[in-house]
């Protein structure tokens, strides 16, 4: 290689590369020098503090660094003489001196002892430091121990949350020996903004920051003390982070992140400390049955105590119930009387065989999952233009980029790993344009935030395009090779100057010109978008929008270029890849062409079945209302919570004649259930899953299932069989085999080769590890060209008036999961968020003589909650922010059914709605 | 007509929570209040809220208010888009930010510090302290002790808020105290247009007018012999050379944080010929053809601020650089600044933590960009030089050695002072110069050139005080802070002293040092010193500390040892 260096190291003489380290060298020719403060990981630089790897260098009047000096050329160094040698063990001596004894460590085998015990170091010949001197324990936090008695400030913790996951938490406070590491203004850690990413703890060499799990009552602990360990997947976020599973005993004892390629390490709260729940005592064990005497269907089942409604069955009979009770109504009703919801939560295998079994089973279409009520818009316009659903490029490539939209989306609490990305990119000099109504966690990154009025997307994007065109900063060569529908655009543009649309958005014009200029000349911009785009009856021209901004600009394509919406569960992209939608079969396969379905019938032994397009989940709900269904089989979806207008939702599930569940836990959906067929968590099956950057990774079973509860593919197979059909499958590698001939996507990509690697498709070969960026070379169109869709202003389906004059916008937050079944339970997630509660402006609260933490009414057309106020300045004024994970205020009762025509996801993020005091009765004490 | 489901749903069976605890009223952590971020606003104006200017705006605050509380940190960290860390951190590396937390006490309205550096300690600091203590109402007056002060030929010396007080006495102090003057006073010194009158700023035009060549200005230099005066000895004219080969922008980057114990020479030369200083800086800046010059000084020399504060701006009136060319930063109180890559992070606005070398300043200073640091009485000469030829200092020849050295010479002697003298004078040269061993006093031993150099005893008499003489003792000139000890003083004593000030001013970056000194000043402590063990420590400090303070912070242990070993 050009540039080469050769130097010698312990009398060899080696090469390196330009700026590679002495440390990295050494250990490429088999000698691991000791070192503390330097980890060698993705994400993570050298920092040359704790003098543990001190080598030699000819010449030098000191000793050096290993890990920090670069190679230069004819360089002499000697990691192994005398004088290095003695200063390496000094040093850890004089770190010992200070050391909790080994026999009562935080960590009995931490790094540091462990490099103690290479250097055959048991004790201290220094005196102790005063014990006043010696912070005392941080218990605050209920997911980590902080015990920086055993802290050598090495600097890993402050690097790994203000440098690997750029949460800026932790800094190294004071000056000389008292330096103590502190959160915020040395608060304790539970009451600091830790967000519990737990990048700290995995990074600790000594056992200072520790999971609590790993603790004993006197803070006595031992990282090693684990039986084995298992890498998977995690199961909350469309990110896809790999993880190593440590278990002790039938439990998960720790969690540390694995170097997939989507997190390099990294985790987040939920995938670091979220995953206590599947022991959880509410854990579905046993198939159960409605009793006869049960109460009318309702949402009134105790989930600690479901004797009062269901009885416990055997396999045999709950499948034989819950097959005969579908199968009847096929029988009598015809197959169109019964639907099904699939889940985002279950392997690529079980979508496909869910999908599978509905189509084959019942002859239609009517099968869809949560897809419909996050990235349905963004995926109908994406497959309207660039004739694919999914990524163009994945979100890591925003390292190539330099200039990054992220719109209506919150990563750094939905893709919080993601979101490490991008506040990564922001520090190394990258461009953040952010553009979101609320005020949120990338804002501090951003260099430009524009918090536009909710719902005047389409008005604010098509500005920033008039802009372009108007400033002639469009990238022509692009738009002449790879697009189609140009002049319309231009012209349709010509209406939208940033000043006219300025007083609409509520972003200046100056500011609007300044991102066009921005965005349009950057060499590689990329445009990231969650469902702040998607989730309006205007959703699919949100996204249109969003796809020409990128063209227009040559955006897509190239490194650091591309779109990407942020999928929200971590198999969203899979189950709907798997044809867990009701237009399309496996690979957006049309149902309406008749070829495609005979190919389908043909590999699945079956008759054709239908060529209607079927219907959608919100439309499922009304088709109940109007008695067109009357049974259902809803497998891991919680349609009672995820639903708009819930109480509609749930008004339609007790209506069904017959309705089968399939989940872990007794959901609000359960309630309604006539059969309940207890299912493995994600943590307990094998399957594969594809995550938002299109990356599909194996999921491996860490536990088994509780009691009776079996595997997902396991359970659709035994009640298709009842339904009769005739499944053969073993295994679920034998259902990946089988979606491999019908799925272009999954070429090149095997069972075999995900037990050893993720890959990403598409795949060009067995080799491939997959192309992160797509499109390079025209799309998947006729003639490989996308298309420009011009989008016009749509007002939201209702705008604030005299009654309901604030505006109520939904979403998550960093600790729940979706409907909460899974996060609730989980103790630290419980722990940190407790309580449903909605955001609003403190001016707003005022105003309303409410202090923050009492209780409101929020109120709209569909219904009324009481919620407690959380004052947040990030909210506007006339906003309040509702989280859709608490069942105690679902803020889906309030939201507005109304459906995009294209997409049909409904409106979830704009309903008008009224905000009061709540009535005294409401007025609790807290505990 | 809504249905209110709510309600009743709170009572229902179906409904599970946890019911473990409240949930936040808030988002995460410390909320911003809204009053603190107004005083923020308020205070910092239209000042840029750019990063490196943080140490800058915790300075107005701390003015304005006595202390930064959490409330104005979280504003300023929301106003600066920084994170809490971020400017936590930072205030509590420095030493005159007092931090008050929560519900914590403020700190009372005046603060005296007493300083505890060694020519003040020989003065009696210790018993200025004591009394002090008793003397003072402490819920008006706050007593701390602090570093050296530049002000070793008045000792003992404290500074009642930004007031200074020679010859320190509990009286005089209370008189201060009583008359609550808390502003520097500033000496008479040459102003701009004086400067200008007497030929002032002639060279640096005939620099700017092409009239010399840069190559030209560099030969100057480097024949005087000029090396840098902060310590480090390094060769001026040729420092040059290697930023300039660098690509711009490029800094200039003065360091005035003069303090290693015992130094008080540039303070000297900056309360009364400032502008010498001034023009040799900005011959610099043309040399390498500079963007900016930043200032670094220390503030503990507010007197000094002041001065340059008021001559910049002479400058700028004047027309001689463009507004905001010189850019003056404070020091905030931490001794590691002086370390010039502790100082560029410093000016960048973080804790002032010294750099892995290579690679060096000259190509990667502030902002990551090639920066050339000098120190002020180097500057000082290069104006000299341009103006009075190169054999102002190389025609001075003593004991072998070229050029002159301004000794800050303070402790057992008649007169101490900053006395210029011949770079190869001894010991016995600068004592005679100072007028001779105070009435009583017997010269027993002396710290060369600050704490960094340790402590030789009176019988090395015939060693040239200059750069490379006295590393064959174990020991360097460094900045030139002579203090003379008697045989009234304790050696022990004295470098325990020494080591105290490292554990004080030591950043904490690295092991060796951040744990080394605390150790050291235990193991010297104890009755009989353990000898091998502090060999240990020395050898582990010295060869394996990130900086010269670490590196130089067994100095006065192993010349002790070596020297006074009947002492320990």
């Amino acid at each position: 290689m050009e540039n080469e260096v050769s130097f010698i190291i312990d009398g060899k003489s080696v090469m390196a590369c330009p700026g590679e380290t002495i440390w990295d060298v050494a250990k490429r020719e088999g000698n691991v020098i000791p070192s503390l403060c330097h980890k060698d990981a993705p994400g993570y630089f050298p920092d040359g503090n704790c003098r543990a790897c001190m080598v030699e260098i000819e010449g030098e009047r000191t000793l050096a660094a290993s890990c920090v000096r670069s190679a230069t050329d004819g360089m002499v160094v000697m990691t192994s003489s005398e004088r290095a040698i003695k200063s390496r063990k000094l040093v850890i001596e004089l770190l010992l001196a200070d050391q909790p004894k080994r026999t009562s460590a935080h960590d009995r085998s931490s790094h540091l002892w462990q490099i103690a015990d290479q250097q055959e170091l048991r004790t201290s010949r220094f005196p102790k430091i005063e014990s006043g001197r010696i912070p005392s324990a941080d218990i605050s936090h209920l997911a980590m121990g902080v015990n920086l008695d055993a802290c050598i400030h090495c600097n890993l913790c402050v690097r790994a949350c203000r440098e690997v996951q750029v949460n800026d938490v932790i800094g190294m406070s004071g000056r000389g020996r008292d330096t103590k590491i502190s959160f915020d203004f040395d608060d304790p850690m539970g009451a600091s903004t830790c967000v519990a990413c737990g990048e700290c703890v995995q990074a600790c060499p000594t056992g200072a920051l520790m999971p609590a799990t790993l603790l004993d009552e006197v803070g006595s602990g031992d990282r090693k003390s684990f039986e084995r360990e298992v890498s998977s997947v995690c199961p909350y976020c469309g990110v896809g982070c790999q993880l190593s599973f440590k278990i002790r005993g039938k439990k998960v004892a720790w969690v540390d992140g694995a170097d997939g390629p989507s997190n390099e390490n990294r985790l987040c709260v939920k995938g670091r400390f979220g995953f206590d729940y599947i022991g959880h005592p509410h854990r579905l064990t046993k198939p159960l049955i409605r009793r006869i005497d049960a109460p009318a269907k309702g949402l009134n089942v105790d989930p600690g105590n479901l004797g009062t409604h269901f009885r416990e069955a055997s396999w045999e009979e709950a499948l034989d119930v819950a097959a005969g009770g579908l199968s009847g109504l096929r029988k009598v009703r015809g197959g169109e009387s019964v639907a099904g919801f699939g889940s985002a939560k279950c392997s690529n295998e079980e979508a496909y065989l869910f999908q599978k079994l509905i189509r084959q089973g019942f002859g239609h279409n009517n099968v869809d999952h949560c897809t419909r009520l996050c990235h349905a818009s963004s995926v109908a316009a994406l497959l309207e233009n660039i004739g694919s659903g999914a990524v163009t490029a994945t979100f890591n490539e925003i390292k190539n980029a330099d200039v990054a939209i992220i719109i209506g989306a919150n990563p750094t609490e939905n893709h919080p790993v993601a979101a490490t990305y991008f506040k990564q990119f922001a520090k190394r000099g990258g461009r953040l344009i952010v553009m979101d109504p609320r005020g949120q966690g990338l804002k501090r990154h951003a260099g430009h935030m524009l918090e536009f009025r909710p719902g005047t997307d389409v008005a604010m994007l098509n500005a920033i395009m008039n802009a372009i065109v108007e400033e002639e900063l469009y990238d022509e060569q692009f738009i002449a090779e790879f697009t189609e529908n140009w002049d319309e655009l231009k012209t349709h543009l010509k209406e939208f100057s940033p000043e006219k649309m300025a007083p609409l958005c509520g972003v200046d014009a100056q500011t609007l010109r300044a991102v066009a200029r921005e965005f349009a000349t950057a060499k590689a911009g990329m445009i990231f978008w969650g469902m702040g785009i998607s989730q309006h009856i205007h959703g699919t021209d949100n996204a249109r929008c969003l796809i020409s901004l990128a063209l227009m600009c040559g955006h897509v394509g190239r490194p650091g270029t591309g779109l990407h919406p942020l999928r929200g569960q971590n198999n969203v992209q899979g189950a709907s890849d798997a044809g867990l939608v009701p237009m399309f079969l496996p690979d957006y396969q049309s149902v309406t062409d008749d070829g495609v379905r005979s190919a389908f019938a043909k590999i699945w032994q079956s008759d054709d079945f239908s060529a209607q397009k079927g219907l959608t989940v919100v439309e499922i709900m009304d088709a109940v209302h109007a008695g067109q269904i009357q049974g259902m089989y809803v497998l891991g979806e919680n349609p009672a919570m995820s639903d708009p207008d819930v109480g509609h939702a749930r008004e339609a599930l007790s209506k069904l004649e017959h309705l089968v569940v399939q989940d872990i836990f007794l959901t609000e959906t359960a309630n309604y259930a006539d059969v309940i067929l207890p299912a493995s968590a994600w943590l307990e099956k094998t399957g594969t899953v594809t995550n938002t950057n299109r990356q599909v990774q194996m999921g491996r079973p860490v536990l088994s299932p509780p009691g009776e509860a079996r595997e997902d593919w396991w359970i659709i197979r035994e009640l298709a069989a009842r339904l009769g059909l005739e499944w053969t499958y073993t295994h679920p590698r034998e259902v990946f085999e089988e979606m491999k001939l019908t799925m272009h996507s999954l070429d090149n990509i095997t069972w075999d080769r995900l037990e050893r690697e993720a890959v990403t498709y598409p795949s060009l070969s067995p080799e491939d590890p997959g192309q992160a960026i797509v499109f390079g070379d025209g799309f998947p169109r006729s003639g490989g060209r996308a298309r420009f869709t011009p989008a016009s202003i749509v007002a939201p389906a209702e705008t604030p008036d005299e009654n309901y004059p604030m505006i109520l916008t939904t979403g998550r937050q960093l600790e729940h999961w979706h409907t909460g079944s899974m996060s609730r339970r989980a103790s630290v997630l419980d722990w940190a968020e407790p309580e449903a509660n909605a955001s609003l402006h403190p001016q707003t609260l005022r105003k309303l003589q409410v202090d923050p933490g009492e209780m409101i009414t929020i109120e709209t057309r569909r219904g009324r909650i009481t919620i407690m106020a959380r004052a947040d300045r990030a909210v506007a004024p006339d906003m309040v922010f509702v989280p859709f994970a608490y069942v105690e205020a679902a803020a889906n009762l309030l939201t507005n059914p109304q459906l995009d025509p294209y997409g049909k996801i409904p409106e979830f993020k704009f309903s008008a709605c009224r905000v009061e005091r709540a009535p005294s009765e409401f007025i609790v004490t807290p505990i | 007509m809504p249905s209110d489901v709510s309600n009743p749903e709170e009572r229902s069976s179906g409904v599970w929570k946890t019911g473990r605890g409240k949930g936040r009223s808030t988002p995460k952590g410390r909320q911003v209040d809204e009053q603190a971020l107004g005083d923020v606003r308020a205070l910092l104006g239209d000042l840029p809220r750019r990063r490196d200017l943080l140490i800058e705006h915790l300075h107005l605050i701390q003015d304005q208010f006595g202390c930064l509380s959490s409330a104005h940190l979280h504003a300023l960290s929301e106003e600066m888009k920084l994170s809490q860390a971020e400017v936590y951190e930072v205030a509590t590396f420095y030493a005159h930010f007092d931090v008050v937390r929560d519900g914590g006490i403020p700190p009372p309205m005046h603060t005296i510090r007493v300083c505890d550096s060694l020519s003040c300690e020989l003065a009696g600091a210790q018993k200025l302290l004591d009394g002090l203590k008793i003397a003072v109402d402490p819920s008006l007056v706050r007593i701390v002790r602090a570093p050296c002060m530049g002000r070793c030929d008045n000792a003992p010396v404290c500074e009642f808020g930004h007031k200074h007080i020679d010859k320190a006495s509990v009286e005089g102090v209370l008189t201060a105290v009583s008359s609550g003057d808390t502003h520097p006073y500033v000496p008479d010194y040459e102003s701009f247009d004086a400067y200008r009158l007497a030929g002032g700023y002639s060279a640096l035009l005939t620099c700017r007018n092409a009239e010399w060549t840069r190559e030209e200005v560099q030969e100057k230099i480097q024949s005087s012999g000029l090396r840098g005066l902060g310590g480090a000895g390094f060769p001026s004219g040729r420092k040059w050379a290697f930023v300039r080969a660098e690509e711009a922008p490029r800094y200039v980057a003065v360091n005035g944080d003069e303090g290693e114990p015992g130094t008080f020479k540039d303070r000297y030369y900056l309360e009364r010929v400032p502008h010498l200083f001034l023009e040799g800086m900005l011959i610099a800046a043309w040399a390498v053809d500079a963007s900016r010059c930043f200032i670094y000084m220390r503030d503990e020399y507010p007197a000094v601020l002041d001065i340059l504060r008021r001559e910049i701006v002479a400058l700028e009136d004047a027309g001689l650089v463009e507004r905001g060319f010189i850019d003056l930063r404070r020091g905030a109180g931490a001794y590691i600044c002086g370390e010039e890559s502790a100082m560029i992070e410093s000016i960048e606005g973080k804790r002032g933590l010294p750099r892995h070398r290579p690679p060096y300043v000259a190509q990667n200073g502030i902002f990551n960009r090639p920066t050339l640091v000098h120190n002020v009485e180097t500057l000082y000469w290069v104006a000299r030089i341009c103006r009075e030829g190169p054999e102002i200092l190389s025609n001075v020849e003593k004991n072998g050695r070229a050029g002159l050295r301004s000794y800050s010479v303070s402790g057992r002697i008649k007169n101490p002072g900053v006395h210029v003298l011949a770079a190869g004078s001894t010991i016995t040269d600068i004592i005679a110069e100072a007028g001779g061993m105070l009435a009583g006093h017997r010269f027993k031993a002396y710290q060369p050139g600050g704490p960094s150099s340790g402590l030789l005893p009176a019988s090395l008499d015939d060693v040239p005080l200059d750069f490379d003489t006295l590393q064959p003792h174990g020991s360097f000139i460094g900045s030139a802070a002579v203090v003379i000890l008697s045989d009234q003083d304790s050696m022990r004593e004295a470098a325990l002293n020494m080591l105290r000030f490292f554990e004080d001013e030591s950043c904490g970056q690295c092991t060796p040092c951040r744990v080394g000194c605390e150790k050291a000043v235990k193991l010297m402590n104890s009755n009989q010193w353990d000898k091998e063990l502090l060999e240990d420590l020395c050898e582990v400090m010295a060869q394996a500390s990130i900086c010269g303070l670490g590196q130089a912070a067994p100095n006065p242990i192993r010349l002790t040892i070596k020297y006074f070993p009947d002492e320990i």
